[in-house]
Protein backbone atom coordinates (compact mmCIF):
# COMPACT_ATOMS: atom_id res chain seq x y z
CA UNK A 1 0.00 0.00 0.00
CA UNK A 2 2.97 2.33 1.00
CA UNK A 3 5.03 1.08 -1.46
CA UNK A 4 2.23 1.44 -4.18
CA UNK A 5 1.80 5.03 -3.11
CA UNK A 6 5.63 5.93 -3.39
CA UNK A 7 5.69 4.35 -6.79
CA UNK A 8 2.97 6.29 -8.14
CA UNK A 9 4.27 9.52 -6.67
CA UNK A 10 7.63 9.22 -7.79
CA UNK A 11 6.72 8.19 -11.15
CA UNK A 12 4.16 11.15 -11.71
CA UNK A 13 7.09 13.61 -9.74
CA UNK A 14 9.96 12.02 -12.40
CA UNK A 15 7.27 12.52 -15.93
CA UNK A 16 6.82 16.45 -14.90
CA UNK A 17 10.37 17.15 -13.80
CA UNK A 18 11.50 15.32 -17.44
CA UNK A 19 8.40 17.50 -19.16
CA UNK A 20 10.26 20.85 -17.31
CA UNK A 21 13.65 19.46 -18.68
CA UNK A 22 12.41 18.92 -22.18
CA UNK A 23 10.35 22.72 -22.24
CA UNK A 24 13.40 25.01 -22.93
CA UNK A 25 13.61 22.71 -25.98
CA UNK A 26 10.85 22.69 -27.47
CA UNK A 27 9.10 26.64 -26.06
CA UNK A 28 9.82 29.66 -28.12
CA UNK A 29 11.84 32.41 -26.66
CA UNK A 30 8.99 34.23 -24.86
CA UNK A 31 7.52 31.05 -23.19
CA UNK A 32 10.67 29.87 -22.24
CA UNK A 33 11.41 32.59 -19.89
CA UNK A 34 7.62 32.66 -18.56
CA UNK A 35 8.10 28.81 -17.58
CA UNK A 36 11.23 29.87 -15.81
CA UNK A 37 9.39 32.57 -14.03
CA UNK A 38 6.63 30.49 -12.83
CA UNK A 39 8.79 28.42 -11.29
CA UNK A 40 10.49 31.54 -9.63
CA UNK A 41 7.05 32.59 -8.26
CA UNK A 42 6.50 28.67 -7.58
CA UNK A 43 9.23 29.05 -5.27
CA UNK A 44 8.53 31.80 -3.85
CA UNK A 45 4.76 30.86 -2.85
CA UNK A 46 6.01 27.22 -1.66
CA UNK A 47 7.81 28.94 0.68
CA UNK A 48 4.91 30.75 2.29
CA UNK A 49 3.22 27.40 2.30
CA UNK A 50 5.39 26.14 5.05
CA UNK A 51 3.79 28.69 7.08
CA UNK A 52 0.37 29.30 5.25
CA UNK A 53 -0.30 25.69 4.79
CA UNK A 54 1.65 24.08 7.28
CA UNK A 55 1.70 26.28 10.63
CA UNK A 56 -1.38 28.38 9.97
CA UNK A 57 0.42 31.41 9.81
CA UNK A 58 -0.68 33.81 6.82
CA UNK A 59 2.52 36.15 5.97
CA UNK A 60 2.17 38.89 4.47
CA UNK A 61 5.55 39.50 4.56
CA UNK A 62 6.76 38.00 2.10
CA UNK A 63 7.62 40.46 -0.78
CA UNK A 64 10.42 41.67 1.84
CA UNK A 65 12.44 38.39 1.78
CA UNK A 66 12.01 38.14 -1.39
CA UNK A 67 12.96 41.70 -2.14
CA UNK A 68 15.64 41.37 0.44
CA UNK A 69 17.31 38.62 -1.35
CA UNK A 70 16.95 40.80 -4.77
CA UNK A 71 18.48 43.21 -3.28
CA UNK A 72 21.07 41.25 -1.18
CA UNK A 73 21.83 39.41 -4.74
CA UNK A 74 22.33 43.01 -6.97
CA UNK A 75 24.85 43.66 -3.97
CA UNK A 76 26.86 41.02 -4.67
CA UNK A 77 26.65 41.24 -8.30
CA UNK A 78 27.47 45.28 -8.48
CA UNK A 79 30.57 45.03 -5.90
CA UNK A 80 32.49 42.64 -7.51
CA UNK A 81 33.75 42.04 -10.94
CA UNK A 82 33.38 40.00 -12.53
CA UNK A 83 29.88 39.02 -11.19
CA UNK A 84 29.40 36.46 -9.22
CA UNK A 85 26.77 33.89 -9.29
CA UNK A 86 28.07 32.20 -6.28
CA UNK A 87 28.89 35.30 -4.04
CA UNK A 88 25.11 36.47 -5.24
CA UNK A 89 23.62 33.68 -3.86
CA UNK A 90 25.87 33.68 -0.64
CA UNK A 91 24.35 37.67 0.00
CA UNK A 92 21.21 37.05 -1.32
CA UNK A 93 21.07 33.98 0.95
CA UNK A 94 22.25 35.88 4.07
CA UNK A 95 20.19 38.97 4.06
CA UNK A 96 16.98 37.71 3.53
CA UNK A 97 17.62 35.07 6.91
CA UNK A 98 18.67 38.05 8.74
CA UNK A 99 15.29 39.84 8.08
CA UNK A 100 13.67 37.08 8.28
CA UNK A 101 14.98 36.24 11.93
CA UNK A 102 14.55 39.52 12.93
CA UNK A 103 10.49 39.68 11.70
CA UNK A 104 10.12 36.21 12.97
CA UNK A 105 11.53 37.35 16.36
CA UNK A 106 8.90 39.83 16.72
CA UNK A 107 6.20 38.94 14.64
CA UNK A 108 5.77 35.23 15.96
CA UNK A 109 4.63 36.60 19.46
CA UNK A 110 1.17 37.78 17.88
CA UNK A 111 -1.20 35.56 16.22
CA UNK A 112 -3.77 35.09 13.61
CA UNK A 113 -4.42 37.93 11.93
CA UNK A 114 -1.92 40.32 14.33
CA UNK A 115 0.71 38.00 12.81
CA UNK A 116 -0.09 39.15 9.25
CA UNK A 117 -0.15 42.84 9.68
CA UNK A 118 2.80 42.77 11.55
CA UNK A 119 4.48 40.95 8.35
CA UNK A 120 2.51 43.46 6.71
CA UNK A 121 4.29 46.65 8.29
CA UNK A 122 7.48 45.02 8.47
CA UNK A 123 7.53 44.54 4.76
CA UNK A 124 6.36 47.80 4.25
CA UNK A 125 9.21 49.28 6.43
CA UNK A 126 11.70 47.23 4.38
CA UNK A 127 9.70 48.73 1.40
CA UNK A 128 10.00 52.39 2.72
CA UNK A 129 13.69 51.65 3.62
CA UNK A 130 14.35 50.65 -0.21
CA UNK A 131 12.25 53.03 -1.89
CA UNK A 132 13.97 56.52 -0.13
CA UNK A 133 17.72 55.18 0.10
CA UNK A 134 18.45 56.35 -3.20
CA UNK A 135 22.11 56.37 -2.65
CA UNK A 136 21.99 52.63 -1.97
CA UNK A 137 19.56 51.29 -3.72
CA UNK A 138 19.07 53.15 -6.38
CA UNK A 139 15.60 54.33 -5.04
CA UNK A 140 11.99 54.04 -7.52
CA UNK A 141 14.66 53.34 -10.54
CA UNK A 142 15.64 50.06 -8.67
CA UNK A 143 19.28 48.68 -9.74
CA UNK A 144 20.11 47.01 -12.52
CA UNK A 145 23.39 45.18 -13.24
CA UNK A 146 25.11 42.46 -15.41
CA UNK A 147 23.69 38.90 -15.53
CA UNK A 148 26.67 36.70 -13.86
CA UNK A 149 28.03 33.29 -15.47
CA UNK A 150 26.88 30.15 -14.76
CA UNK A 151 30.02 29.86 -12.35
CA UNK A 152 29.22 26.09 -11.40
CA UNK A 153 32.11 23.66 -10.34
CA UNK A 154 33.13 21.86 -13.59
CA UNK A 155 30.86 24.22 -15.27
CA UNK A 156 32.98 27.61 -14.97
CA UNK A 157 33.12 30.05 -17.98
CA UNK A 158 29.39 28.60 -18.57
CA UNK A 159 27.01 31.10 -20.02
CA UNK A 160 23.17 31.74 -18.78
CA UNK A 161 21.06 31.30 -21.80
CA UNK A 162 17.70 31.21 -21.22
CA UNK A 163 17.76 27.29 -21.64
CA UNK A 164 20.10 27.24 -19.24
CA UNK A 165 19.17 29.60 -16.97
CA UNK A 166 15.94 27.50 -17.07
CA UNK A 167 17.35 24.29 -15.96
CA UNK A 168 19.27 26.19 -13.44
CA UNK A 169 16.32 27.41 -12.05
CA UNK A 170 14.41 24.08 -11.78
CA UNK A 171 17.23 22.05 -10.35
CA UNK A 172 17.00 24.93 -7.27
CA UNK A 173 13.79 24.85 -7.10
CA UNK A 174 13.04 20.91 -7.28
CA UNK A 175 16.12 21.06 -4.86
CA UNK A 176 14.04 22.95 -2.37
CA UNK A 177 10.84 21.54 -3.13
CA UNK A 178 12.64 18.23 -2.20
CA UNK A 179 13.89 19.44 0.93
CA UNK A 180 11.01 21.46 1.79
CA UNK A 181 8.56 17.94 1.81
CA UNK A 182 11.16 16.26 3.78
CA UNK A 183 10.91 18.97 6.62
CA UNK A 184 7.23 19.18 6.77
CA UNK A 185 7.09 15.08 7.00
CA UNK A 186 9.99 15.25 9.63
CA UNK A 187 9.04 15.59 13.31
CA UNK A 188 9.63 19.28 13.71
CA UNK A 189 7.16 19.51 10.29
CA UNK A 190 4.64 17.83 12.02
CA UNK A 191 4.58 19.91 15.18
CA UNK A 192 4.05 23.08 13.00
CA UNK A 193 1.21 20.96 11.75
CA UNK A 194 0.26 20.26 15.24
CA UNK A 195 0.65 24.30 15.81
CA UNK A 196 -1.50 24.51 12.97
CA UNK A 197 -4.42 22.23 14.13
CA UNK A 198 -4.18 23.41 17.81
CA UNK A 199 -2.03 25.66 19.22
CA UNK A 200 -2.54 25.07 23.11
CA UNK A 201 -2.51 21.65 22.75
CA UNK A 202 0.78 22.07 21.30
CA UNK A 203 2.50 24.09 23.71
CA UNK A 204 0.31 22.15 26.61
CA UNK A 205 2.70 18.96 25.94
CA UNK A 206 5.53 20.33 25.66
CA UNK A 207 6.65 22.59 22.60
CA UNK A 208 8.03 25.32 23.37
CA UNK A 209 5.72 26.80 20.16
CA UNK A 210 7.54 30.61 20.11
CA UNK A 211 10.70 28.75 19.20
CA UNK A 212 8.95 26.56 16.41
CA UNK A 213 7.30 29.43 14.38
CA UNK A 214 10.36 31.20 14.65
CA UNK A 215 12.49 28.35 12.85
CA UNK A 216 9.76 28.28 10.61
CA UNK A 217 9.36 31.66 9.17
CA UNK A 218 12.88 31.72 8.75
CA UNK A 219 13.05 28.74 6.99
CA UNK A 220 10.45 30.33 4.61
CA UNK A 221 12.01 33.45 4.67
CA UNK A 222 15.08 32.04 3.56
CA UNK A 223 13.66 30.03 0.41
CA UNK A 224 11.94 33.17 -0.40
CA UNK A 225 15.14 35.26 -0.45
CA UNK A 226 16.54 32.22 -2.94
CA UNK A 227 13.25 33.15 -5.65
CA UNK A 228 14.54 36.46 -5.33
CA UNK A 229 17.89 36.28 -6.18
CA UNK A 230 16.55 33.89 -8.84
CA UNK A 231 14.27 36.58 -9.89
CA UNK A 232 17.63 38.93 -9.84
CA UNK A 233 19.96 36.70 -11.83
CA UNK A 234 16.93 36.53 -14.80
CA UNK A 235 15.53 40.07 -15.16
CA UNK A 236 18.98 41.54 -13.98
CA UNK A 237 17.81 44.35 -11.94
CA UNK A 238 16.18 44.40 -8.63
CA UNK A 239 13.20 47.11 -7.98
CA UNK A 240 11.08 48.26 -5.23
CA UNK A 241 8.07 47.27 -6.55
CA UNK A 242 8.83 43.74 -5.72
CA UNK A 243 8.75 44.59 -2.06
CA UNK A 244 5.72 46.02 -1.92
CA UNK A 245 2.80 44.15 -0.15
CA UNK A 246 0.75 43.83 -3.22
CA UNK A 247 3.47 40.84 -4.21
CA UNK A 248 2.95 39.24 -0.94
CA UNK A 249 -0.76 39.07 -1.73
CA UNK A 250 -0.52 37.67 -4.73
CA UNK A 251 1.61 35.16 -3.24
CA UNK A 252 -0.86 34.15 -0.74
CA UNK A 253 -3.32 33.88 -3.81
CA UNK A 254 -1.34 31.90 -5.57
CA UNK A 255 -1.46 29.30 -2.15
CA UNK A 256 -5.25 29.61 -2.16
CA UNK A 257 -5.52 28.67 -6.00
CA UNK A 258 -3.06 25.75 -6.00
CA UNK A 259 -4.10 24.12 -2.41
CA UNK A 260 -2.63 25.10 0.73
CA UNK A 261 -0.52 22.44 2.54
CA UNK A 262 0.48 21.02 -0.45
CA UNK A 263 3.74 22.69 -1.48
CA UNK A 264 3.27 21.70 -5.01
CA UNK A 265 -0.24 23.52 -5.51
CA UNK A 266 1.26 26.83 -4.80
CA UNK A 267 3.50 26.34 -8.34
CA UNK A 268 0.27 25.41 -9.74
CA UNK A 269 -1.33 28.48 -8.19
CA UNK A 270 1.43 30.47 -9.90
CA UNK A 271 1.35 29.21 -13.07
CA UNK A 272 -2.16 29.24 -13.91
CA UNK A 273 -2.53 32.99 -11.93
CA UNK A 274 0.31 34.19 -14.24
CA UNK A 275 -1.07 32.31 -17.38
CA UNK A 276 -4.80 33.82 -16.74
CA UNK A 277 -3.14 37.31 -16.53
CA UNK A 278 -0.75 36.56 -19.24
CA UNK A 279 -3.99 36.01 -21.67
CA UNK A 280 -6.11 38.17 -20.34
CA UNK A 281 -4.31 41.22 -20.36
CA UNK A 282 -3.93 40.16 -24.09
CA UNK A 283 -7.71 40.25 -25.43
CA UNK A 284 -8.77 42.86 -22.77
CA UNK A 285 -5.47 45.11 -22.46
CA UNK A 286 -5.93 47.33 -19.55
CA UNK A 287 -9.17 45.74 -18.09
CA UNK A 288 -7.55 42.41 -17.73
CA UNK A 289 -7.72 42.27 -13.80
CA UNK A 290 -11.28 42.11 -14.19
CA UNK A 291 -11.57 38.81 -15.76
CA UNK A 292 -9.00 37.50 -13.41
CA UNK A 293 -10.53 38.91 -10.32
CA UNK A 294 -13.46 37.13 -11.68
CA UNK A 295 -12.29 33.76 -11.55
CA UNK A 296 -10.67 33.92 -8.55
CA UNK A 297 -13.73 34.30 -6.61
CA UNK A 298 -15.65 31.77 -8.41
CA UNK A 299 -12.76 29.34 -7.70
CA UNK A 300 -12.64 30.49 -4.07
CA UNK A 301 -16.55 30.14 -3.74
CA UNK A 302 -16.81 26.34 -6.11
CA UNK A 303 -13.13 25.18 -5.44
CA UNK A 304 -11.98 26.41 -1.61
CA UNK A 305 -9.19 23.62 -1.58
CA UNK A 306 -7.27 25.08 -4.69
CA UNK A 307 -6.46 23.12 -7.56
CA UNK A 308 -4.10 20.37 -5.43
CA UNK A 309 -6.44 20.62 -2.44
CA UNK A 310 -7.98 17.62 -3.16
CA UNK A 311 -4.89 15.65 -3.13
CA UNK A 312 -3.64 16.80 -0.13
CA UNK A 313 -3.40 13.92 2.12
CA UNK A 314 -2.07 12.16 -0.80
CA UNK A 315 0.84 14.26 -1.83
CA UNK A 316 1.52 14.54 2.80
CA UNK A 317 2.20 11.31 3.04
CA UNK B 1 -7.86 28.16 56.19
CA UNK B 2 -7.40 24.75 55.42
CA UNK B 3 -9.98 23.04 57.87
CA UNK B 4 -8.89 19.87 58.99
CA UNK B 5 -5.45 19.33 56.76
CA UNK B 6 -3.84 16.70 58.76
CA UNK B 7 -1.08 14.59 56.32
CA UNK B 8 -1.93 11.08 55.80
CA UNK B 9 1.39 10.16 56.80
CA UNK B 10 0.26 6.19 56.97
CA UNK B 11 -1.43 5.87 54.15
CA UNK B 12 0.68 4.20 51.40
CA UNK B 13 3.48 1.19 53.16
CA UNK B 14 5.31 2.30 50.13
CA UNK B 15 9.23 3.60 51.46
CA UNK B 16 9.40 6.05 48.31
CA UNK B 17 6.83 8.33 49.68
CA UNK B 18 9.32 10.71 51.54
CA UNK B 19 8.49 14.51 49.81
CA UNK B 20 5.12 15.60 48.37
CA UNK B 21 5.33 15.11 44.87
CA UNK B 22 3.47 18.29 44.29
CA UNK B 23 3.39 21.15 46.83
CA UNK B 24 2.03 24.58 46.87
CA UNK B 25 2.69 27.38 49.71
CA UNK B 26 -0.07 30.09 49.98
CA UNK B 27 -1.28 29.64 46.87
CA UNK B 28 -3.26 33.28 45.55
CA UNK B 29 -4.55 33.73 42.12
CA UNK B 30 -6.44 37.14 42.15
CA UNK B 31 -8.24 38.77 38.75
CA UNK B 32 -8.25 42.15 39.41
CA UNK B 33 -10.62 42.46 42.49
CA UNK B 34 -11.90 38.65 42.81
CA UNK B 35 -10.13 36.34 44.86
CA UNK B 36 -10.16 32.99 42.70
CA UNK B 37 -7.44 30.91 44.87
CA UNK B 38 -6.63 32.07 48.64
CA UNK B 39 -3.47 31.36 50.16
CA UNK B 40 -3.76 27.62 48.98
CA UNK B 41 -1.41 24.90 50.78
CA UNK B 42 -1.59 22.10 49.10
CA UNK B 43 0.17 18.64 49.20
CA UNK B 44 0.13 15.06 47.03
CA UNK B 45 1.93 12.52 47.40
CA UNK B 46 3.31 9.97 45.07
CA UNK B 47 0.78 7.27 43.49
CA UNK B 48 -2.07 8.85 45.17
CA UNK B 49 -5.17 9.72 42.96
CA UNK B 50 -6.99 12.97 44.17
CA UNK B 51 -10.04 14.70 44.30
CA UNK B 52 -10.21 18.08 43.88
CA UNK B 53 -14.13 18.87 44.05
CA UNK B 54 -16.10 22.17 45.09
CA UNK B 55 -19.23 23.85 43.88
CA UNK B 56 -18.91 25.96 40.08
CA UNK B 57 -15.59 28.71 40.80
CA UNK B 58 -14.91 27.23 43.48
CA UNK B 59 -11.53 27.42 42.20
CA UNK B 60 -10.60 24.49 40.84
CA UNK B 61 -10.04 24.59 37.52
CA UNK B 62 -7.62 28.27 38.53
CA UNK B 63 -5.78 25.69 40.37
CA UNK B 64 -5.18 23.65 37.72
CA UNK B 65 -4.30 26.51 35.03
CA UNK B 66 -1.77 27.51 38.02
CA UNK B 67 -0.34 23.72 38.48
CA UNK B 68 -0.05 23.76 34.14
CA UNK B 69 1.18 27.37 33.76
CA UNK B 70 -1.95 28.63 31.88
CA UNK B 71 -2.18 31.20 34.82
CA UNK B 72 0.67 32.49 36.71
CA UNK B 73 -0.26 32.90 40.36
CA UNK B 74 -0.33 35.89 41.95
CA UNK B 75 1.77 35.14 44.88
CA UNK B 76 3.01 31.83 46.13
CA UNK B 77 5.13 29.09 45.29
CA UNK B 78 4.48 25.79 43.81
CA UNK B 79 7.33 22.64 43.74
CA UNK B 80 7.11 19.36 41.79
CA UNK B 81 9.24 17.09 43.29
CA UNK B 82 10.78 19.74 45.15
CA UNK B 83 11.54 22.30 42.04
CA UNK B 84 10.34 25.67 42.04
CA UNK B 85 7.99 25.60 39.05
CA UNK B 86 5.71 28.84 39.80
CA UNK B 87 5.40 30.91 36.91
CA UNK B 88 6.93 28.71 34.44
CA UNK B 89 5.67 28.54 30.85
CA UNK B 90 3.26 25.51 30.28
CA UNK B 91 4.95 23.79 27.89
CA UNK B 92 8.23 23.55 30.39
CA UNK B 93 5.94 22.47 33.06
CA UNK B 94 4.59 19.80 30.51
CA UNK B 95 8.53 18.92 29.93
CA UNK B 96 9.00 18.36 33.99
CA UNK B 97 6.15 15.95 34.16
CA UNK B 98 3.13 17.21 34.47
CA UNK B 99 0.42 16.74 31.86
CA UNK B 100 -3.11 17.66 31.57
CA UNK B 101 -6.49 16.49 30.14
CA UNK B 102 -9.05 19.26 29.14
CA UNK B 103 -12.41 19.68 30.55
CA UNK B 104 -13.70 20.98 26.86
CA UNK B 105 -12.30 18.28 24.32
CA UNK B 106 -8.88 19.91 22.92
CA UNK B 107 -7.23 17.11 20.62
CA UNK B 108 -5.86 17.90 17.16
CA UNK B 109 -9.37 17.39 15.00
CA UNK B 110 -7.77 17.00 11.71
CA UNK B 111 -5.35 14.05 12.58
CA UNK B 112 -5.25 10.58 12.94
CA UNK B 113 -5.61 9.03 16.67
CA UNK B 114 -2.25 8.22 16.27
CA UNK B 115 -0.65 11.15 15.31
CA UNK B 116 -2.64 12.76 18.50
CA UNK B 117 -0.71 10.68 20.48
CA UNK B 118 2.70 10.34 18.32
CA UNK B 119 2.69 13.90 18.32
CA UNK B 120 2.68 13.67 22.79
CA UNK B 121 5.36 11.31 22.52
CA UNK B 122 7.49 12.66 20.45
CA UNK B 123 7.57 16.03 22.15
CA UNK B 124 10.43 15.03 24.70
CA UNK B 125 13.08 13.60 21.95
CA UNK B 126 13.38 14.57 17.95
CA UNK B 127 11.45 17.25 17.71
CA UNK B 128 13.69 19.20 15.80
CA UNK B 129 14.63 17.22 13.43
CA UNK B 130 14.00 18.39 10.22
CA UNK B 131 15.78 15.57 8.13
CA UNK B 132 13.86 12.36 8.88
CA UNK B 133 10.56 11.23 7.89
CA UNK B 134 8.80 11.57 11.28
CA UNK B 135 7.57 7.50 10.65
CA UNK B 136 11.22 6.67 10.56
CA UNK B 137 11.12 6.89 14.60
CA UNK B 138 10.02 3.39 15.57
CA UNK B 139 10.35 4.25 19.21
CA UNK B 140 8.05 6.86 19.14
CA UNK B 141 5.62 4.83 17.18
CA UNK B 142 5.71 1.80 19.64
CA UNK B 143 5.02 4.00 22.20
CA UNK B 144 2.21 6.12 20.45
CA UNK B 145 0.54 2.53 19.78
CA UNK B 146 1.01 1.39 23.59
CA UNK B 147 -0.61 4.47 24.99
CA UNK B 148 -3.56 4.08 22.06
CA UNK B 149 -4.06 0.51 23.23
CA UNK B 150 -3.80 1.54 26.94
CA UNK B 151 -6.83 4.13 26.51
CA UNK B 152 -8.57 1.35 24.44
CA UNK B 153 -8.49 2.91 21.02
CA UNK B 154 -6.52 0.28 19.98
CA UNK B 155 -7.46 -0.76 16.13
CA UNK B 156 -8.03 2.93 15.14
CA UNK B 157 -4.92 4.61 14.90
CA UNK B 158 -5.74 5.63 11.38
CA UNK B 159 -9.36 7.15 12.56
CA UNK B 160 -10.01 10.97 12.01
CA UNK B 161 -9.83 12.22 15.53
CA UNK B 162 -12.64 14.28 14.44
CA UNK B 163 -14.85 11.26 13.68
CA UNK B 164 -14.31 9.62 17.18
CA UNK B 165 -17.45 9.48 19.31
CA UNK B 166 -17.60 12.03 22.02
CA UNK B 167 -16.24 9.14 24.79
CA UNK B 168 -13.55 8.26 22.29
CA UNK B 169 -12.19 11.60 22.62
CA UNK B 170 -12.45 12.19 26.22
CA UNK B 171 -10.16 8.79 26.17
CA UNK B 172 -7.83 10.16 23.19
CA UNK B 173 -7.53 13.65 25.56
CA UNK B 174 -6.34 11.04 28.29
CA UNK B 175 -3.83 9.58 25.93
CA UNK B 176 -2.20 12.68 24.72
CA UNK B 177 -1.44 13.47 27.98
CA UNK B 178 -0.19 9.65 28.75
CA UNK B 179 2.18 10.18 25.58
CA UNK B 180 4.26 12.69 27.62
CA UNK B 181 5.17 10.17 30.03
CA UNK B 182 4.19 12.69 33.27
CA UNK B 183 4.45 11.67 36.77
CA UNK B 184 1.69 14.02 37.13
CA UNK B 185 -2.08 13.70 35.50
CA UNK B 186 -4.29 16.11 36.05
CA UNK B 187 -7.65 15.23 34.53
CA UNK B 188 -10.06 18.02 34.31
CA UNK B 189 -13.74 16.39 34.68
CA UNK B 190 -12.80 13.24 32.48
CA UNK B 191 -16.31 12.24 32.28
CA UNK B 192 -18.07 15.41 31.31
CA UNK B 193 -20.74 14.52 28.87
CA UNK B 194 -20.08 10.90 29.08
CA UNK B 195 -23.06 7.95 29.05
CA UNK B 196 -23.22 5.41 32.43
CA UNK B 197 -21.20 2.72 30.03
CA UNK B 198 -18.29 4.91 29.08
CA UNK B 199 -18.46 6.95 33.00
CA UNK B 200 -17.19 3.24 34.10
CA UNK B 201 -14.83 2.80 31.39
CA UNK B 202 -12.77 6.01 32.16
CA UNK B 203 -12.99 4.84 35.85
CA UNK B 204 -11.18 1.61 35.28
CA UNK B 205 -8.61 3.74 32.90
CA UNK B 206 -7.80 5.90 35.71
CA UNK B 207 -7.50 3.25 38.07
CA UNK B 208 -5.04 1.05 35.58
CA UNK B 209 -2.62 4.15 34.94
CA UNK B 210 -2.80 5.03 38.59
CA UNK B 211 -0.08 2.39 39.41
CA UNK B 212 2.70 4.47 37.74
CA UNK B 213 1.54 7.97 38.27
CA UNK B 214 -0.16 10.90 40.51
CA UNK B 215 -3.38 11.71 39.55
CA UNK B 216 -5.67 14.75 40.38
CA UNK B 217 -8.66 15.01 39.14
CA UNK B 218 -11.30 17.49 39.54
CA UNK B 219 -14.95 15.63 39.08
CA UNK B 220 -18.34 16.42 39.72
CA UNK B 221 -19.58 12.93 39.31
CA UNK B 222 -19.47 12.55 43.15
CA UNK B 223 -20.10 8.59 42.84
CA UNK B 224 -16.79 8.69 40.01
CA UNK B 225 -14.90 10.82 43.32
CA UNK B 226 -15.54 8.26 45.89
CA UNK B 227 -14.73 5.58 44.02
CA UNK B 228 -11.17 6.74 42.78
CA UNK B 229 -10.45 9.23 45.43
CA UNK B 230 -7.61 7.73 48.03
CA UNK B 231 -8.13 11.78 49.31
CA UNK B 232 -10.26 14.61 48.57
CA UNK B 233 -9.57 18.11 48.66
CA UNK B 234 -13.01 20.31 48.65
CA UNK B 235 -12.43 23.97 47.55
CA UNK B 236 -14.97 26.59 48.07
CA UNK B 237 -14.28 30.63 47.19
CA UNK B 238 -10.56 29.83 46.62
CA UNK B 239 -9.98 28.51 49.98
CA UNK B 240 -9.06 24.64 51.01
CA UNK B 241 -12.47 23.98 53.20
CA UNK B 242 -11.75 20.53 53.76
CA UNK B 243 -9.01 17.66 52.87
CA UNK B 244 -9.51 13.86 53.48
CA UNK B 245 -10.38 10.46 53.16
CA UNK B 246 -13.76 9.92 51.30
CA UNK B 247 -15.45 8.22 54.27
CA UNK B 248 -14.15 11.80 55.93
CA UNK B 249 -15.47 14.17 53.52
CA UNK B 250 -18.74 12.41 53.49
CA UNK B 251 -19.20 13.02 57.07
CA UNK B 252 -17.85 16.44 56.83
CA UNK B 253 -20.26 18.92 58.70
CA UNK B 254 -19.01 22.16 56.54
CA UNK B 255 -18.91 20.08 53.19
CA UNK B 256 -22.27 18.85 53.27
CA UNK B 257 -23.88 22.43 54.25
CA UNK B 258 -21.58 23.97 50.99
CA UNK B 259 -21.96 21.55 48.15
CA UNK B 260 -22.37 17.60 48.90
CA UNK B 261 -26.09 18.30 50.16
CA UNK B 262 -27.29 20.07 46.77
Amino acid sequence: MRDRHALIYWSGFTVILVLLIVAPLVLPEFWRRFLTEILIWGLLAMSSDLLIGYTGMVSFGHSAFFGIGMYGAAAALLSVSPPSLGLAMLYGLGSSAAVAAFVAYFSTRLRDIYFAITTLIFSQIFYVIIFTWTEMTGGENGLTFARPKLGLPGMEGLPFTSATLHWFVLALVTASYLILRRVTQSPFGMVLQSIRENETRTRAIGYPIERYKIVAVMLSGLFAGLAGVLYAVQNRFAAPDFVFFVVSGEVVIYNVVGGLGTLLGPIVGAGFFLLLREASSRFLTEYYLIPVGLIFIAMVIFLPQGLLGFMRRWINR
Amino acid sequence: MAGGVVLDVAAPADTRVLAPVLRTEDLILRFGGLTALNSVNFEVQRGEIRAIIGPNGAGKSSFFNCLTGVLRPSSGRILFNGDDITGLSTDRISRKGIARSYQITNILPNSSTLENVRIAAQSRRHGWNMLNHHRAYRDILDKAEAVLESVGLGGKEDELAANLSHGEQRNLEIGIALATEPQLLCLDEPTAGMSASETRDIVGLVRRIAENLTILIVEHDMQVVMELADRITVLNYGEILAEGTPAEIQQNARVLEVYLRT
